[in-house]
């Protein structure tokens, strides 16, 4: 069979992952649509880590509140099995999860089992073409309820643009080995319509304290 | 600690807050020693920048003494002198690799609020909304910078402070800007806007090659000044005087090489487009006022270059793209990459080719800067530029 284009010195092979991932067979594929009380968040980010290291960063989902938002802890209850506490204060929710799918470098799947909270998760970890680095993409399913609600009345963020915050924590995190922060530094009086621009640029949402180790390193380039 | 903070639209005010601390591991905190105010401060004095916020404090010119670091933070320690460029690198992301600094991922914690109005967020910046990441900034004693590891420059000479303080981001600007402008040598280039930012780009495209450069201002003492270092000089306010006939006259009818816009959103124009700008800015149906940048789009040979170091925020009207397009010119943009320019620029300082401290014209307290801002905006007492000593009383 002949090939319509031979010179294409530096294509790299199509992405073959379904599920979670952004193309079939070479179609682009769009995020879910939002239907049935579900949403969905699908979001991808390039790291210029190795895909290996970045997948046993997030595995060690006890250290995940170090970069996701609000998420207080996290205990590893069996194998595969774990126990999440969210939120501030007094105003929390718990919830338990299981993992589904577990491809070390490749690809890791979770649900919800029981608790305040209804969601499922897939994170995949793709060599970026050209060794560029990573390609982390993650697709997550809330359905609307009690997890829903707390996020945006109490957390003051919709659960989309969370997943993409946290997205972003982990780059940092794994890329500096710091999360970005501008809490704690100081300012002069704010006025009232500086306290409502704060709760509408999500900055009343404590930025998780990120790692005291150094960042992750031994990517291609 | 003392600090300017911005209160509202034409509203600063020196309030005593309190001292920046470590935050991060690769965090330093910086006692200054000089500060200046920006010609891109005015766009946040007038309110043209969004996402302000009261008590903010701030500068992004500044240097100064380490006074502590980070756990991470291994290059510097307390008690060497910096400068620190106004852009917040982290040196690790993509585009930090590729030497695209203002480019990168890591270091806006607002990163969403600038994807929302430009599809991508590029890095945090000193005192400059919160848009760009609602840092604390320099106006002030003391200053916490982030990623330190990455962007103060050590500096090994003793050089004044004044010698050195515009490595801060005006003289890089200016320099990148001729840089982007593509100048080969013996080059004729127009320059708008005689400010800073505009000194530092006649003199870069003279470093860089130009044969001659062109300024253009209405101001005496910035035209003065441009002639000073070997410019010639177009009075675009004179009667009679048209800016585009000017450039052909200038260049024997072909038009500079390359134009540089060192101007940005709110330029000044006393033609029928200008008072055009004035409306539609006014009325809210226009974010920019783009004079300047439809004359050098209009002005610039065929297969010329505009580059654009003067800041634009938002939507601009009526630029004559038909003519870019028909001219097949090339245009570059964009804040400085401040990290590649620093210790390149810093040599030719040591070395006396260029004394940058050429363009102050006021020495003042931080107590002064409230009624000194209103004079930098309103261009009286031939200002030119402001530097602040924090400590003085």
């Amino acid at each position: 069979m002949s090939e319509p284009l031979r010179e294409k010195p530096n294509a790299q092979p199509l992405p073959t992952l379904a599920e979670g991932g952004v193309t079939v067979e070479g179609r682009y594929l769009p995020p879910p649509e939002d239907k049935d009380g579900k949403i969905w968040a699908r979001t991808s980010v390039l790291i210029k880590a190795d895909r290996l290291a970045l997948y046993e960063m997030w595995r060690d989902i006890e250290r995940a509140p170090l970069w996701q938002e609000q998420i207080a802890e996290v205990i590893v209850t069996a194998h595969g099995r774990s126990h999440w506490v969210m939120g501030s204060g007094d105003k929390t929710i718990e919830w338990d999860s299981e993992i589904l799918a577990d491809e070390p470098g490749r690809r890791i799947a979770w649900r919800s089992v029981g608790g305040e909270s209804d969601n499922a998760g897939e994170v995949i970890f793709e060599d970026a073409p050209g060794g560029r680095g990573t390609i982390v993409t993650v697709l997550q399913e809330f359905r609307m309820g009690k997890l829903a609600n707390l996020w945006e009345t109490l957390v003051g963020r919709k659960p989309k643009q969370a997943v993409i915050e946290n997205l972003r924590h982990f780059k940092a995190l794994a890329e500096t080995g710091e999360i970005p922060r501008t809490q704690g530094q100081p300012h002069g009086p704010r006025g009232v319509t500086a306290g409502m621009k704060e709760s509408m640029y999500g900055e009343k949402i404590a930025t998780p304290p990120g790692l005291t180790r150094t960042a992750i390193t031994g990517g291609k380039r | 600690m003392r600090a300017l903070c911005w209160m509202g639209t034409s509203k600063v005010e020196v309030h005593t807050v309190p001292d920046p601390a470590i935050l991060n591991p690769h965090d330093a905190v910086i006692k200054i020693t000089r500060t200046a105010i920006c010609g891109s401060d005015l766009h946040l004095f007038d309110g043209f920048i969004p996402t302000m916020e009261e008590g903010d404090i701030l500068g992004h010119e500044f240097m100064g003494i380490v006074e502590e670091v980070g756990k991470d933070v291994s290059n510097l320690q307390r008690g060497d002198r910096v400068v620190v460029p106004f852009t917040i690198a982290c040196g690790k992301c993509e585009f930090c690799q590729k030497k695209i600094w203002s480019a990168c991922d890591n270091t806006n914690p607002n990163a969403h609020l600038m994807e929302a109005a430009y599809g991508y967020s590029g890095s945090g910046l000193f005192g400059y909304s919160h848009m760009m990441g609602g840092y604390a900034g320099g106006q002030a004693q003391y200053v916490r910078v982030p990623f330190a590891n990455v962007g103060p420059l050590k500096l090994e000479t003793d050089l004044p402070d004044e010698k050195i303080l515009f490595l801060s981001d005006i003289f890089p600007t200016g320099y990148m800007a001729a840089e982007n402008a593509q100048i080969q040598e013996n080059d004729t280039v127009a320059v708008w806007g005689c400010g800073p930012v505009g000194q530092f780009a006649i003199a870069s495209a003279f470093m860089l090659g130009a044969a001659r450069v062109i300024a253009i201002d209405r101001l005496s003492e910035r035209l003065e000044m441009a002639r000073s270092i070997g410019a010639i000089t177009v009075d675009y306010s004179e009667e009679d005087v048209s800016v585009l006939t000017a450039l052909k006259d200038l260049t024997g009818g072909i038009g500079p090489d390359s134009c540089i816009d060192a101007v940005g959103l709110e330029a000044h124009s006393n033609q029928l487009q200008g008072i055009y700008d004035r409306i539609k800015t006014a009325v809210m149906l226009e974010t920019d006022r783009p004079s300047v940048l439809r004359q050098a789009i209009q002005g610039v040979r065929k297969g010329g270059t505009v580059s654009i170091p003067g800041v634009y925020g938002g939507l601009l009207d009526k630029v004559p793209f038909g003519a870019a397009f028909g001219k097949g010119i090339t245009m570059k943009m964009g804040q400085t990459n401040m990290h590649n320019y620093m210790k390149p620029l810093l040599e030719r300082v040591e070395k006396g080719q260029i004394d940058p401290s050429y363009i102050i014209s006021h020495r003042i307290t931080l107590d002064q800067a409230p009624e000194m801002y209103k004079v930098w905006r309103d261009k009286e007492q031939s200002v030119t530029k402001i530097v602040i000593d924090p400590w003085a009383n």
